[in-house]
């Protein structure tokens, strides 16, 4: 493709400006949504992902084998401290903190409700969790000995207590006899998440141990490092673990399965959306491109009777037509990256969000994502789709006869 | 010889714009199929999305919570034995609302968090004794029992769990569970059932949130005396409430009454997100036609400089040369419609029994939706979009009818020789 | 029935100039005219004569820098786009070189569009278009669209379409310059013959000297001014 080539299709494309106008628009308007929804939507998953994983479950899990599927409290990780800290080492991550599940009943003095006891361990359970941070009133754990417990705010609402009020715990034990005891609440923590905050007590791990009979063992190792780094971490925990079969290591995906699920439910349908969007503009492409060729008829039986071959015909209209749909395209790009990019500072929200994210664990305030993967897929399906639309035209006139089109208007 | 002013002879009008639509067959075809996508587009999206919309806002009915709910005051912040409503009999303007015509169906239920043990595991759970042939026309539980039987009677002692917390319980079928819960005294109170029936839902929660007793023997088994912690009942219309909520709270006025829609602020606020998406999904639609449109348009005027040149050179007025452009729109976008309509019926419609999404149908459960997507067509909806279309298509159309009008002759009849 | 005005067309100091940017084009410059109704009148030049012009400003499809121009007693230069309109739909016919004809009607339908406008009973018109058919020769085509026309035959249409209103004038802007010699002639003699039957004035313009050889009355215009006019 030469220069001229190229200085031709440009000033051929500028002939009829409203209509080249018309045409840049349906493309820019077309890529501004495209770049801009994909953005909002992977911003958006991200900050599920994240903040759901923050939560509680972490990146990923050391977990006995067949935990996951059957969560019965005697298929427990040995040692799991001393592992706990190797991985440590070996992974140079501090975020990486042992955790016991269990059971029981916990009895105010005014009600009885089943609860889920969790223990963790209070050096470093804050690093893997932003639970400990989100205690409302009273305090956090302090110690792993420590006789004490908190609770999410349903849970003591609907038990009817608050800070300093004593529970007493009656569950079964790792070695099926009877786990009891009584705590006090000192803290009480409100996560935004219904389940957590209806169901959950979190204990130190060393009087979850006792109490539960669980000698130096625990049900998981939560590992919450960063996202982008979680293929190094996994190779590193792989490695340490390679020689425990009884052990595995979960990544979120397989822990949160429904959340991957919910996110490529809703990713498919989006992108139905998008394809019928990218189908209408080029369809919309077609007509004014196939216009442009009928139009120009007679000046191409003279190029014709000039000796120009049809392929060569063809490719100059192609040309024309990438050249077209090239400016559309960078119009689009920058403009969609440039509105994403004002609300990736500014943030965005838009009503029922509240309630929605409460349910999902997405803040009300959503920042788009502006990337590479987010700016050019669109743009570049509505390139496609345009010079795919010019396809037709060419093809139209591959048997045009100089003699023919110099007789046309 | 006739005076000044002229006729708009619409035959001629017409009979110009049908024919000159059909001259230049291949354009008229793209632009038809354009507008038919489009319509068939909005259709089929707002109707996956309203279907979307219903099946949960159904099963969030049907999952226990009914049209209208009646708790004593304080029972939604704490839902304990502590919080009960009287006896039915002692608030006979309720009774006589719960018979009327407005009521097409209601039941009464005793509503407590438990906790079920197996000899495997142990779970919180929410124990409801229900009445079993009140509660058929009510919730999802008289449809649902897979395996084993309904419950029979208020008095039976059976107990209905769900598929997916047999499995985490280890349990099956025919098995006793124990069941534990707290009586009015804060005692534990404690009694063994058997499985009589297993239900299965689309709905994982539900499945493991609830088990189902016979009313009475719930009471029995918590020591309970008279009345119950809800009553729960099925209107009309799950859109039009007001009257009836209006009638429910004058009929019991000491307790608490509510719509699904002051229980759940989340659906609420679901259907008010819908409405909004869906008139930004058309207008979207109708933007990525309209460029198509108005340059289809504009290069159909371009093309016809010449007779439009030659119709005013013979004395047709600006007005009539307006129409023609115009009513030549909007036989394209008729047509276009039409198609559209009829593609999105013969789409729809063997679908009507919803379209199966196995590949991702796990998160849709575990997100709360029903893995079979049911397909709601709304006449408003279908309506708007068609309309939408027409309007917005003629009001595109404007600008190049009226520079075709605004044509001088002299330029336009020049042209040839240009 | 025939038109009872005397002075069909008249003009007083007319002139064009057409600027394009820097340059202008004189077209016209201080025409003065009569022509009295019934007349059958060729206006002749060469190419940048002004004849087309001319006519143009007679049709009242262009408007004239300076001068007046008065068509069927009315004063062109003062009339509102809407009543030039009115006045090319009941009193003036056109017909072109070339595309004369709507090309997704029938000739009879292309003959019968200028009646639609005038608000003519759909009978009527029928009766009216298939009588001038047949005066111009065209009985047996009237369902053929121009494209399934020859030429001549086009030309003929319009010529029928033309007249089928009885206007009072009939302008022609070089109605031959596409057809061959035996079909120029045709067409000439069937507007002589028009001229003589039904008395529409007629202006024709043209620079072919066998179409001239038909005039009543030759004016010739060269650079813009009348040169010559002489009755034949």
């Amino acid at each position: 493709m030469t220069n001229t080539t190229l200085t031709l299709a440009w000033r051929n494309i500028w002939r009829h400006p409203r209509r080249t106008l018309l045409t840049i628009a349906a493309m820019v308007f077309a890529d501004v949504l495209l770049v801009f929804m994909l953005g909002l939507q992977l911003g958006q998953y991200q900050m599920m992902i994240d903040n759901t994983l923050g939560l509680f479950s972490g990146q990923m899990q050391v977990q006995a084998k067949d935990y996951l599927d059957e969560p019965q409290m005697y298929r427990s990780i040995p040692d799991a401290d001393r592992l706990a800290d190797e991985i440590r080492q070996q992974t140079g991550l501090d975020a990486v903190s042992a955790r016991g599940y269990g059971f029981a009943l916990a009895s105010s003095e005014k009600r009885t409700i089943g609860v889920q006891v969790t223990g963790v361990d209070a050096d470093y359970e804050q690093l893997v969790s932003t639970i400990p941070g989100l205690v409302e009133t009273g305090r956090y754990l302090s110690a792993n000995s420590a006789n004490e417990a908190v609770i999410g705010s349903t849970l003591a609402t609907n038990l009817k207590i608050s800070v300093g009020d004593e529970l007493t715990l009656m569950g079964s034990g790792r070695d099926g006899s009877i786990a009891a005891t009584v705590l006090p609440v000192v803290g009480i923590f409100n996560s935004g998440n219904r389940d957590l905050d209806r169901q959950m007590m979190e204990m130190p791990i060393d009087t979850f141990r006792d109490v539960f009979a669980m000698e130096n063992h625990a049900h998981s190792i939560i590992v919450a490092g960063k996202r982008s780094m979680a293929e190094t971490y996994s190779n590193n925990i792989d490695n340490i673990i390679a020689q425990n079969d009884k052990l595995v290591l979960h990544d979120w995906e397989a822990l949160l399965p429904g959340l991957k699920q919910a996110i490529q439910a809703d990713f498919f349908s989006a992108w139905i959306m998008y394809a019928l969007l990218i189908i209408l503009v080029a369809f919309s492409m077609l007509n004014t491109m196939l216009m442009s060729v009928l139009e120009r008829t007679h000046e191409f039986g003279i190029l014709l009777a000039l000796g120009v071959r049809h392929g060569k015909l063809g490719r100059i209209i192609l040309t024309e037509s990438f050249v077209l749909a090239f400016t559309g395209m960078l119009v689009g790009v920058l403009a969609g990256a440039s509105l994403t990019y004002y609300f990736l500072i500014n943030g965005i929200s838009f009503p029922g969000m509240e309630e929605m994210g409460a349910r999902f664990n997405i803040p009300p305030v959503i920042t788009p994502e502006v990337s590479l993967r987010t700016v050019l897929p669109g743009p570049l399906a509505v390139l496609l789709a345009t010079v795919a639309a010019s396809v037709y035209p060419v093809w139209h006139i591959r048997k045009l006869r100089p003699i023919e089109a110099l007789q046309a208007a | 010889m006739s005076t000044g002013s002229q006729h708009i002879s619409w035959s001629i009008v017409f009979r110009i714009a049908w024919r000159n639509l059909w001259r230049n067959h291949r354009r008229s075809l793209i632009m038809l199929s354009a507008i038919a996508l489009g319509l068939w587009g909005m259709i089929w999206m707002t109707a996956l999305m309203r279907g979307m919309v219903d099946q949960m806002i159904d099963s969030s009915i049907k999952t226990l919570s009914g049209h209208i709910q009646i708790h004593a005051p304080g029972y939604l912040d704490d839902p304990s034995i502590e919080y009960l409503l009287p006896p039915l009999d002692e608030s006979p303007a309720l009774q006589s609302l719960l018979g009327s015509d407005d009521v097409v169906a209601w039941s009464q239920r005793i509503r407590v968090p438990a906790v079920i043990r197996s000899e495997r595991d142990v779970f919180a759970v929410t124990l409801v004794g229900i009445d079993p042939a009140k509660e058929k026309g009510l919730s999802f539980i008289g449809d649902s029992v897979t395996e084993g039987d309904y419950l029979t009677s208020v008095d039976d002692k059976k107990l209905l769990v769900g598929k997916k917390l047999l499995e985490r319980l280890e349990t099956k079928l025919n098995r006793r569970v124990v069941l534990m819960s707290q009586d009015p005294e804060n005692n534990i109170a404690e009694r063994g059932f058997r499985i009589g029936g297993m239900f299965d839902t689309d709905l994982e929660a539900t499945e493991t949130g609830y088990v189902f007793a016979g009313l009475e023997t719930v009471r029995k088994m918590l020591k309970m005396g008279p009345g119950v912690s809800e009553i729960s009942l099925l209107s009309h219309d799950y859109r039009e409430l007001d009257p009836l909520l209006e009638k429910t709270r004058a009929a019991i006025p000491d307790a608490d009454v509510k719509t699904w829609i002051e229980q759940d602020p989340y659906m609420g606020s679901m259907l008010a997100v819908m409405d909004g998406f869906v008139l930004v999904w058309f207008a979207v639609i109708f933007l990525a036609l309209s460029f198509g449109l108005v340059n289809t348009l504009l290069m159909a005027v371009f093309e016809r400089t010449r007779e439009i040149g030659l119709v005013q050179a013979l004395g047709m007025k600006s007005t009539n040369i307006l129409y023609m452009v115009l009513i030549e729109s909007i036989i394209m976008l008729m047509i276009g419609l039409a198609a559209g309509n009829i593609l999105s019926w013969l789409t729809i419609l063997p679908l009507k029994d919803g379209i199966d999404v196995s590949s991702v149908a796990a998160g849709m459960e575990l997100a709360g939706m029903s893995s079979t997507l049911l397909p709601a067509v709304k006449l408003y909806d279908v309506v708007l979009a068609n309309l939408l279309v027409l309007v917005l298509g003629i009001a595109a159309s404007l600008f190049p009818a009226w520079r075709a009008s605004r044509k001088v002759p002299i330029e336009a009849i020049t042209r040839v020789w240009q | 029935m025939t038109i009872e005005i005397t002075n069909a067309v008249k003009c007083r100091g007319v002139s064009k100039v057409f600027s394009q940017g820097e340059l202008a084009v004189h077209a016209l410059t201080d025409i003065d005219l009569d022509i009295a109704a019934g007349e059958f009148v060729c206006l002749s030049g060469s190419s940048g004569s002004g004849k087309t012009t001319l006519l143009n400003m007679i049709g009242g499809l262009d408007v004239a820098t300076a001068g007046e121009i008065t068509v069927a007693g009315k004063r062109l230069d003062k009339m509102p786009m809407s009543e030039l309109a009115d006045l090319r739909l009941q009193h003036i016919g056109f017909v072109f070189q070339a595309y004369n004809l709507i090309p997704v009607l029938s000739a009879r339908e292309n003959v019968e569009f200028v009646m639609q406008l005038q608000g003519i009973e759909a009978d009527q018109r029928r009766v009216n278009a298939m009588e001038i058919l047949q005066q111009v020769g065209l009985t047996g085509m009237e369902d053929r669209r121009p494209a399934e026309l020859s030429g001549g035959q086009q030309q003929r249409v319009a010529v029928a379409r033309a007249i089928v209103s009885k206007p009072a004038l009939i302008l022609a802007d070089e109605p031959t310059a596409n057809l061959d010699s035996e079909n120029s002639d045709k067409l000439m003699t069937l507007m002589r013959e028009l001229n003589s039957q039904i008395g529409t004035t007629f202006i024709i313009s043209t620079h072919d000297e066998g179409v001239m050889a038909f005039a009543k009355r030759l004016i010739r215009l060269h650079d813009g001014r009348i040169v010559s006019d002489e009755a034949i």
